[in-house]
């Protein structure tokens, strides 16, 4: 898969490659194709007890998608269980302006304390990409018409925020950050 | 007032170069319209009738004269030469060209203003008091919150893309000037016996559609919290809020399907979490922000009482000053000084809220004058200069008459609250202007209108509500039938504690018909009322039906089809 963008908290963000694929089952009896995907996480509710599957998640080749309509916070337990299963998950982005995604994203970094990565994945826009990598997102699966090298570069758009968040602190001004340490 | 530090000032000068970016890729086609739409929006750029409208922040209604000089600059240059006002302490720009829309937005950050947040599906503009800091009836001053607030939710990443737009209003008196009651979430700031500033907050109000009053969903939450607590709150609405219909969408909907109780334990459960995430608000952000909203350097002034004043003018003065005294002139926390709204509701000239450039000019250097160079933007859409000296209300009254901000209409019933309507706004179903033109025209007499007292008509050009006419002690909504504009009246609306959404009175009227149909109710009043009364009193007295039956009493059409 191409138009990757990686940026995880530490790093710069950078364009990668990977050999993750984005599966949706066409019916509900379909198999998991060979390789590695990231599959609905609804399809991992009905079929987690199928050997087959369990065995791949085991060898590391199932990672999941949450759909935007997806509570997370109802799921705390297989979340917290999948940590140790799953390489990676996915949020769901069915139109940009669709907000759902983001909190979900908070939520899994906050509250069920996810620690992996965290893609973006649907329609994922280069004019969101800074908001996302904020809550919590640190793998960004472009829509292919994306222009990739500007997206690179949405990243750098403000050297200062407002709020805390899962990738910054809130920018402090000099005097303030000088009483927050002897605070 | 607030003034940007590094980091304020670096955020909209960003901000305005991204949507410079945005716009370049936008004109190239690199950006569709539709997802150029709520990026455009966020910086609160609409599409409209005839043209592009820029709609700016006002935070809580607190502008300095050389902003409002930016602002007249921005109406000469880039618009056709005014401004409009609005109810939520904004000022909307109706003749915008898209390409110099960023020009603009780099002049508004020159001056520690911006458009962030003005529109869109987001937090908008922090909304409180116009008196904030001066009134008598204050209990804390709510600006250093607003501030933090409006710092807070500026870019909030998790909810820039909430189900439906978010609209926060501060109130910290007592009396509640902000209509807090018909927001998405309402702050009322308090201190406890002990000193601790402390917030209840209220939630699921608005208008348009279907408008519903907010409840109180939480007391005592400290002020530190608010951003652990707000971000909770937000983050069950934008989770679970309907995003299947749009007219289903805002979060007064969410708190009715679910009820208030369950709403706020959900939010509750969520607070436990952020509550641990996010740093609370500290000392240090209070010093930072509150330093901006100390008292301005106040003179020991005598008490002023308006018999005094009176000398100073000619006799054929005094009626005039007098009104306007009474209408228009405040008490002040501090004595010798009064806070002063000026009109922007002239009688039939103009649309309610309409400064021109040379009127912004003029008021600018009002309040540089008078009023320590700063001055508010009141959800009435008019203007107050919060701090003058008593000994000087004469001259600036004369001054103000000459500029026609003068009068003395504060609270009257030609002090109407008017959306932009169909002559700007292409969701319109009807003309609002010229309709609150009419009313103000056929009510000119000030005689009159003084002894008629309060009354507050609203009007809007659709069901969006912007006009905020289901609050309207008398409402005016634009209707369409068949292609052709109607108006349909509701009466029993009021705003502050007492909020309350009127109720439709029967079929709709035609425009020319407005003018006297207020004259009816009115005059319904008139007879009606005790001593004392105000208009909304007599109406909740009495009911709707007499003022139903005086409003189709001269009904001919009505008559003729039988449905009188
Ligand atoms: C011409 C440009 C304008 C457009 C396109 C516009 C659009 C809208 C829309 C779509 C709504 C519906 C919100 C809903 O569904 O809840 C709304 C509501 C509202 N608008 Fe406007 N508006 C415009 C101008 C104004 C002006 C000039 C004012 C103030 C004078 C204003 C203040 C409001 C207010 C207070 C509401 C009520 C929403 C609430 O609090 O529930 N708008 N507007
Ligand atoms: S009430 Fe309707 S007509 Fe008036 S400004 Fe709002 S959307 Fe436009």
């Amino acid at each position: 898969m191409s138009g990757l963008i990686r940026f995880l908290r530490t790093q710069q963000p950078t364009l990668t490659q990977t050999d993750w694929q984005i599966w949706q089952p066409q019916d509900n009896e379909a198999n998991v194709p060979a390789g590695k995907h990231i599959i609905p996480f609804q399809y991992w509710l009905t079929h987690r007890n199928n050997q087959q599957l369990l065995e791949r998640a085991v060898a590391g080749e199932i990672g999941m998608w949450f759909a935007a309509t997806d509570d997370v916070i109802d799921h705390k337990q297989l979340i917290h269980a999948g940590q140790k299963l799953w390489p990676m998950v996915a949020v769901h982005f069915p139109i940009f302006r669709d907000g759902r995604g983001y909190s979900t994203a908070a939520l899994l970094r906050e509250r069920l304390a996810w620690t992996g990565p965290v893609w973006a994945i649907g329609d994922v826009l280069i004019d969101q990409l800074d908001q996302l990598a904020r809550v919590g997102f640190d793998h960004f699966v472009l829509r292919a018409d994306q222009d990739r090298e500007l997206g690179l570069r949405k990243f750098e758009q403000f050297s200062v925020r407002m709020q805390d968040s899962w990738r910054y602190p809130r920018t402090l001004n000099s005097i303030h950050q000088a009483e927050a340490l002897t605070a | 007032m607030y003034r940007y530090d590094e980091i304020d000032q670096s955020l909209v000068q960003e901000r305005s170069a991204q949507f410079a970016e945005q716009v370049v890729r936008r004109l190239k086609h690199q950006l569709s319209e539709d997802e150029f739409k709520p990026l455009r929006l966020q910086n609160g750029l609409y599409l409209q009738r005839h043209a592009y409208m820029l709609r700016v922040a006002i935070p809580y209604g607190m502008l300095s004269s050389a902003q409002l000089r930016t602002l007249a600059k921005i109406a000469k240059y880039y618009d056709r030469g005014y401004g409009h006002f609005t109810t939520r302490q904004n000022i909307q720009f109706n003749w915008i060209d898209l390409e110099e829309a960023p020009l603009i937005l780099e002049e508004l950050a020159a001056v520690q203003m911006h458009a962030i947040q003005t529109s869109g599906n987001c937090i908008r503009n922090i909304t409180s008091d116009p008196f904030a800091g001066v009134a008598a009836d204050e209990y804390i001053d709510p600006r250093p919150i607003c501030e933090l607030l409006r710092q807070w939710s500026t870019l909030h990443p998790e909810f820039a893309f909430l189900p439906r737009k978010f609209k926060i209003a501060v109130n910290s008196a007592v009396e509640d000037r902000t209509v807090l009651l018909c927001h998405d979430v309402g702050i009322e700031l308090k201190r406890s016996d002990q000193g601790v500033l402390l917030a209840n907050i209220y939630a699921g109000g608005g208008m348009g559609r279907t408008p519903m009053l907010s409840e109180l969903i939480k007391t005592d939450v400290p002020w530190q919290d608010l951003p652990a607590y707000l971000t909770a709150l937000l983050r069950v609405y934008n989770r679970h809020g309907r995003r299947d219909n749009i007219y289903k969408a805002r979060i007064k909907i969410l708190v009715k399907a679910l009820g208030v109780n369950e709403f706020a334990k959900q939010v509750e459960e969520e607070w436990a979490h952020t509550q641990t995430t996010y740093a609370a608000w500290t000392d240090a952000d209070w010093q930072r922000v509150a330093q901006h909203f100390t008292k301005p350097p106040y003179k020991k002034l005598p008490a002023l009482s308006q018999e005094q004043l009176i000398q100073e003018l000619q006799p054929n003065e005094r009626v005039g000053f007098v009104r306007w005294f009474e209408r228009n002139v405040r008490e002040h926390q501090v004595v010798g000084y009064s806070s002063v709204v000026l009109s922007l509701k002239p009688h039939g000239t103009q649309a309610p809220g309409d400064a021109t450039a040379e009127q912004m000019n003029a008021i600018a250097e009002l309040a540089d004058r008078y009023s320590f160079g700063e001055l508010r933007v009141t959800h009435e859409q008019n203007l107050v200069l919060a701090d003058v000296e008593s000994t000087q209300l004469v001259a600036l009254w004369q001054e103000a008459k000459r500029l026609g901000l003068a009068l003395s209409n504060i609270g009257l019933l030609t002090d109407i609250i008017a959306c932009p309507g169909g002559d700007f706004c292409s969701l319109a179903n009807a003309k609002s202007i010229p309709i609150a033109k009419a009313i103000q025209e056929r009510f000119d007499h000030l005689d009159y209108l003084h002894d008629v007292g309060d009354v507050s008509i609203n009007i809007s050009g659709c069901i969006n509500s912007c006009g905020h006419h289901h609050v309207g002690n008398i409402g005016i909504l634009g209707v369409d039938k068949d292609g052709e504009e109607w108006f349909q009246v509701t009466l029993g609306g009021a705003q502050g504690h007492e909020a309350a959404i009127g109720k439709v009175i029967g079929r709709a009227f035609l425009a020319e018909e407005i003018p006297a149909v207020i004259d009816r109710l009115i005059k319904t009043y008139v007879n009606e009322r005790y001593d004392g009364e105000r208009f909304i009193q007599t109406v909740w007295r009495l009911g709707l039906e007499p003022f139903k039956q005086a409003a189709y009493a001269h009904d001919a059409k009505a008559e003729k089809e039988g449905v009188a």
